[in-house]
């Protein structure tokens, strides 16, 4: 068999999309009632699950407290099932660390954090299929926003690659398992701050404009889409108070 | 809006020009549509693509629609040739078909149903698509799907009105009866794969070892226990040795630096020539070293080298990568051998016309009509089962030894498809006859700068050149600098981005030159005509100017553009010499100097005598600049390294290359130079150059080692210094000598090649050879394709420079490393036609000649190389290369008497560094040092599957003594050019003589003044006149 042709002469990708194309996004807002604010997406086969509590008080060590702002705490973990193989341990691994510090180090630069001393923030993966960084980023927004904590602006992420030339937006599982360069941004999409940028592999750095390019526009992409699932979610809130 | 739809069916789209949306839809793309004038559609469902792809690549078939289902099935199950193949198909605007996405179009999806089978899946989206795109046609447009599952044709036939479904036997008798090379390859197609399942079903023992899966062979490399290459089958010994040359990645690691012996056809395993296989070691115990001895092509058993050299490093084929198999030029056995053949009447047994490649098997029922000819086949596949792979016939070629149909072997072989250029292609074409002539338009004479009036524009050009590509031009500036300006015909004002003409001169890449003919990259009117830059009329240039210091020559200004120049005087090489010369007397063969009157022609000439002066003048000192950084000048026909932008320069190596030749190939340089440093600093990723590797020293041991014979020293560490050796290592008396270390050098370096600067690094541009950092092509755009883009870059920077938007998408660095692969592959094949061809000729002229009496075919003989058992010798006066041996096939050696003249007797040969002795039983011996002169008897042996060769025998120690030596020597390289004269010429004489009659006939009405009236003697002849071109047409399938 020939290999596998990430993106065919005609401009189409594996599955079908184009180049700058997302996958479809659903998402909803407060799908717990326990939690103070939480969320559910899907990113293509990609889903995610997140919950927001606080802002309380710190919990465990006092030592941890900060005396001029909050403690974001982020944790990460995805389901046994979510990936081709089962995983043995759903949290605590090393990749789960490591995409607990980069939410983290996202939602401190988006939430004000000076404003409100706790919070915690717990992300739930459920199944995976490419750009996990992303949907999670996506979710907590949503579920931080279902909260009512106060942040600068939306956080909107996407991951774009780059093959034969061109930029693609979004990559599925697929695209991410070719190997070739992979590039995860995380952007505040009304000031066009980046909040976390992020890149494996190699790629040449007269390519990199294109590629953040694509990235950016996917996540104002993803933002008009995230601000419509929440005008949606008031809009169904406020009726169901007003009445 | 439609980014976040979901995954899989949902975009809209088709193409075809009958609906404006999808026009719409598609300019995105690449805006290839089909037409609408074509009376259906064909839709070919996903068997009919694997196997009849062939036929549908016919240019006569028109509106075919490939479905993306099909051409997956394509991809997964035919490999990625094959799959290539279709892309290409689709790439190319002048086919007529399209891709259809149909599994991404949201009516066309099917899913596949629970225990549904994936073929009867595919052929129901297949037919589905078929549908949808019908009704999207507003029903108007006749749909008609051909497909190989009888049971889809009965299922669907009836289904829909306006959607046909037919088998492709079926479509191609209703829809294209007269296409009969269509229908042979259909028949032949068809009878290959019902052969191919007989034979799967008979279970023979296996010849081959199964090749190792795919998985296991990419593990296998990555680990090191395998090593990939690329095949190369030794001509001499076809059945034996054939070489893996390894590939960049896999050699890094491993301490391999040789290439990998194959020894037999069984550890080759199914390879062809040209494949990239994978290799697996042989313990050290079983390496076989490589024959030394000459062998002669035909003798298959002998050959297990009687004594062969230390052994290397040996291997065998456990799998193949990528086949490369092309279509190949076969001869049918004659009728004897047939007979010979015995029961197996419908299988035969073809020759390859290239001795690399091994017999293939074809079943056919033609075998005996075309005996006599040359035929084309292709391979379809090499069972483990089978000794030889399986083939089917496609096309006839030629009679054998006939020169047309040679020719076209030759250019099959090299893959060289030269159709006429077609109506669409022609119709792109600008206009120039005497009724409405080319004209200047005042739109261009706006953008251009104008050198009509200001500057004295000339070209140098051998004589009867019609393609002027590059004049010159040198004045003096008001500050008393000079200005040198090299003029380049500006073909890309012409030829648009991806036109009709551009694709065709992309795929043609390169003019090639055969020896009585050549095949043009660019239309006449373009390349002999408008493009060319004649004398006297105005035409449109592409232009670099320098100014230089008056007194030290250094570069201080450089422009370039587009300009309107008129050459004034179109001089050839020896009139220019001669005008150097300061001898005037020349001028009387310049046409532009004849209607002059005294006065305005002398000053005239002293203008133009100062400035040819004054060219070679910077030439030189150019020159010495670039030859301090070792520049090499190189003898030899097979690198042009020095003579690169002459034409036709295979035709015209002189002896002393007039100072003129060099002045005007330095000017080039210098322009090709400025115009690389120029793109690159524009494109650093995607601009185009030429880099000629520096050579690997191991390749010059056998030069160091011949010099050393004749007491030269020759060293190679350098460019520099093997130019300085190669200059003292003259040897007085011989003037060949110094000749044949120079070819010999030019052998041992590698070829110069063109690449895409984004994927080299930047120490990998420098050219060897010229001792250049950058270099280019860019004064040829006539006859070379890579000109033209590098002339599309130079305008882009320009644009780029006057920060304007720069028009049309140039290549990426991607497309152009494709691109830059493409025209060197083209620029080989090239090459080898040539070489072909010119060897072609030189065979048909000796063929009439009786070698016995003959006086020309005796010549002198210089021998350059040492064998075992021959030595291969060089005849300047024809400028062949060949082999002779000193002991022949009874074992005999070949032993001179004291009158000097060979004979053959049982003795023995001893071979040492630079001799070879040859003792016979009674003791008489003779010893052959390298350069020594003999003579030699030149011969034809003749080949029926194969081209003829020449054969040489040396039948004297001395040297041959030939009556005028001093005109001989003058007249060698334009024999070449009177060889190729006498042979067309004898052919044509042969066609005469058929024709003879008929021309007695046209002298009868001469001789009695009878006046050609319309009687019915002629028109009986005129249809038995017809009647003959219609059995020569029958030949011509």
């Amino acid at each position: 068999m020939a290999g596998l042709e990430l993106l065919s002469d005609q401009g189409y990708r594996v599955d079908g999309r184009r180049a700058g194309e997302l996958r479809k996004i659903q998402a909803r807002m407060g799908v717990f009632a326990q939690a103070d604010g939480s969320a559910y997406i899907e990113q293509g086969n990609t889903k995610a699950l997140a919950v927001v509590y606080g802002p309380h008080e710190i919990r465990g060590s006092r030592a941890r407290a900060l005396p001029d702002r909050a403690l974001v705490n982020c944790q990460y973990s995805s389901a046994t099932f979510s990936t081709g193989e089962r995983k043995r341990r759903p949290h605590g691994d090393r990749k789960s660390c490591e995409m607990g510090l980069q939410l983290r180090q996202t939602f401190e630069a988006a939430i004000l954090t000076q404003l409100h001393p706790r919070s915690q923030i717990d992300i739930y993966v459920l199944q995976a299929d490419g750009g996990t960084y992303a949907a999670c980023v996506n979710a907590a927004t949503l579920a931080v926003l279902d909260a009512g904590i106060p942040m600068r602006d939306f956080v909107c992420a996407c991951s774009a690659g780059f093959v034969d030339g061109t930029a693609l937006a979004d990559l599925s599982h697929v695209e991410e398992a070719a190997g070739g360069p992979q590039l995860a941004l995380a952007l505040l999409p009304a000031s066009g701050q980046i909040a976390l940028l992020e890149m494996d592999a190699r790629l040449h750095e007269d390519h990199l404009e294109r590629v953040l390019e694509a990235a950016a526009q996917a996540a104002r992409d993803v933002h008009t889409l995230l601000d419509r699932v929440v005008r949606q979610h008031v809009r169904e809130a406020s009726i169901l108070l007003g009445d | 809006m439609g980014r976040s739809r979901a995954g899989s069916p949902r975009e809209l789209q088709a193409s075809c020009c009958r609906c404006e949306a999808d026009i719409a839809c598609f300019a995105a793309t690449d805006g290839k549509l089909l037409s609408s004038d074509v009376t259906h559609y064909v839709i070919p469902d996903w068997k009919v693509v694997q196997d009849y792809l062939e036929i549908l690549e016919f240019p006569e078939l028109k509106g075919i629609i490939f479905m993306q289902t099909a051409c997956q099935a394509v991809q997964h199950q035919r490999g990625r040739r094959q799959y290539n193949k279709l892309r290409n198909l689709l790439k190319d605007a002048r086919h007529d078909c399209i891709l259809f996405a149909n599994e991404f179009q949201q009516c066309c999806y099917l899913p596949r149903e629970r225990g549904e089978s994936m073929e009867k899946w595919q052929t129901r989206s297949i037919y589905n698509a078929a549908v949808w795109y019908y009704h999207h046609c507003q029903d108007r447009m006749p749909i008609v799907m051909v497909t190989e599952d009888e049971e889809a044709i009965q299922q669907y036939g009836s289904e829909t009105e306006g959607v046909f479904v037919i088998t492709f036997k079926n479509y191609l008798d209703n829809f294209w009866p007269d296409l009969k090379a269509a229908h042979e390859l259909c028949d032949s197609i068809l009878q290959s794969r019902r052969e191919r399942e007989n034979e799967s079903q008979e279970s023979h023992g296996k010849e081959y070892p199964e090749h190792l899966p795919l998985e296991v062979l990419e593990a296998g490399i990555k680990s090191g226990r395998y090593i990939q290459g690329i095949l190369n089958v030794n001509k001499h010994r076809a059945q034996i040795e054939a070489f893996v040359r390894l590939q960049g990645a896999s050699s890094k690691d491993s301490d391999l630096v040789s290439d990998i012996l194959i020894h037999g056809m069984k550890a080759r395993n199914r390879s062809i020539h040209g494949d990239v296989v994978v290799v697996e070691l042989l313990p050290k115990n079983e390496w076989k070293g490589r024959t030394v001895a000459l062998c002669e092509n035909d003798c298959d058993d002998k050959a297990s080298g009687e004594s062969p050299s230390e052994p290397m490093p040996t291997g065998r084929v456990v799998g193949i990568l990528q086949k490369n198999w092309r279509d190949y030029v076969v001869t049918f056995p004659s009728k004897e051998e047939v007979q010979s053949q015995g029961k197996n009447a419908q299988k035969i047994l073809v020759t390859p016309w290239d001795y690399r490649i091994p017999k293939i098997r074809i079943s056919t029922q033609q075998a005996e009509t075309l005996q006599d000819f040359r035929v084309v086949v292709r391979i379809d596949s090499w069972e483990s089962t089978s000794v030889y792979p399986n083939g089917h016939f496609v096309r006839v070629l030629g009679r054998i030894g006939d020169l047309e149909g040679e020719i076209a072997t030759i250019l099959v072989e090299n893959s060289i498809s030269v159709i006429p250029f077609s109506e669409a292609q022609m119709c792109e074409m600008p206009v120039n006859t005497p009724e409405s002539p080319w004209k200047v338009s005042p739109e261009e004479e706006q953008k251009r700068k104008d050198l009509r009036k200001s500057h004295l524009v000339f070209s140098i050009d051998p004589k009867g050149c019609e393609d002027v590509d590059d004049t010159l031009s040198v004045r003096t500036l008001n500050n008393g600098n000079l200005e040198l300006g090299v003029h380049i015909a500006d073909v890309t004002h012409f030829v648009a981005p991806n036109s009709y003409i551009d694709i065709e001169a992309r795929t043609r890449a390169t003019t090639y030159y055969l020896a009585d003919r050549r095949y043009d990259m660019l239309p006449s009117v373009l390349s002999a005509d408008l493009c060319s830059l004649l004398g006297g009329v105005d035409r449109y240039a592409v232009s670099i100017m320098w100014e230089l210091d008056k007194a030290s020559y250094e570069i201080k200004k450089v422009w370039y553009g587009r300009t309107i120049i008129r050459s004034a005087y179109k001089l050839f090489y020896e009139a220019a010499q001669e005008l150097l010369d300061g001898n005037l007397s020349v001028v009387d063969d310049i046409p532009e100097f004849k209607d002059l009157d005294e006065k305005s022609r002398q000053a005239k000439l002293e203008e133009l005598v100062w400035a040819i002066g004054k060219l070679t003048d910077i030439a030189r000192h150019v020159r010495a600049k670039r030859d301090g950084c070792g520049a090499l000048e190189l003898e030899g026909v097979e690198v042009c390294v020095q003579l690169d932008d002459k034409k036709n320069i295979h035709d015209l190596i002189p002896k002393q290359p007039l100072e003129v030749h060099e002045t005007v190939a330095e000017c080039m340089i210098l322009a090709n130079h400025w115009v690389a440093k120029k793109i690159w600093e524009s494109f650093p990723h995607q601009a185009l150059l030429r880099q000629h590797p520096p050579p690997h020293q191991e390749f010059f041991s056998e030069l160091r080692e011949c010099a050393k014979a004749k007491g030269f020293f020759i060293d190679t560490r350098s460019n520099k210094t093997l130019a300085d050796s190669l200059d003292n290592a003259n040897d007085p008396h011989d003037p060949i000598v110094n000749r044949l270390l120079r070819s010999m050098a030019t052998q041992a370096m590698s070829n110069a090649l063109y690449f895409s600067t984004g994927s080299c690094a930047e120490e990998e541009f420098h050219h060897y050879g010229l001792a250049l950092d950058k270099y280019t092509h860019f004064t040829s755009p006539i006859r070379r394709y890579s000109d033209i883009v590098v002339h599309r870059l130079l305008m882009a920077a320009i644009s780029k420079d006057k920060k304007m938007e720069i028009k049309g998408n140039l290549f990426s660095n991607k497309d152009l490393e494709e691109l830059c692969r493409h025209i060197n592959n083209r620029n080989q094949a090239a090459q080898h036609s040539q070489k072909q061809s010119t060897e072609l000729f030189q065979c048909m002229y000796f063929k009439d000649k009786d070698p016995a009496t003959e006086e020309r075919c005796i010549s002198d003989g210089v021998i350059y190389s040492i064998r075992t058992n021959g030595v291969l010798l060089f005849i300047p006066r024809f400028g062949i290369k060949g082999a002779a041996y000193l002991k022949n096939k009874d074992g005999l050696v070949i032993s001179c008497g004291p009158d000097s003249c060979s004979e053959w007797k049982p003795g023995s040969l001893q071979r040492f560094q630079n001799k070879i002795t040859s003792t016979t039983t009674d003791g008489e011996s003779v010893t052959f040092h390298l350069f020594d002169h003999v003579t030699v008897r030149i011969s034809i042996q003749a080949s029926r599957c194969h081209s003829d060769t020449i054969r040489l025998e040396i039948i004297s120690n001395k040297p041959y003594k030939i009556p005028n030596t001093e005109l001989i020597h003058q007249s060698s390289p334009l024999l070449k050019s009177e060889l190729v004269k006498e042979v067309t010429k004898s052919v044509e004489e042969a066609q005469l003589a058929q024709e003879v009659k008929v021309n007695i006939i046209q002298e009868e009405y001469q001789e009695y003044r009878q006046t050609k009236g319309r009687s019915l003697y002629t028109l009986l002849e005129e249809i038995r006149d017809l009647a003959l071109l219609d059995v020569s047409n029958n030949y011509g399938i």
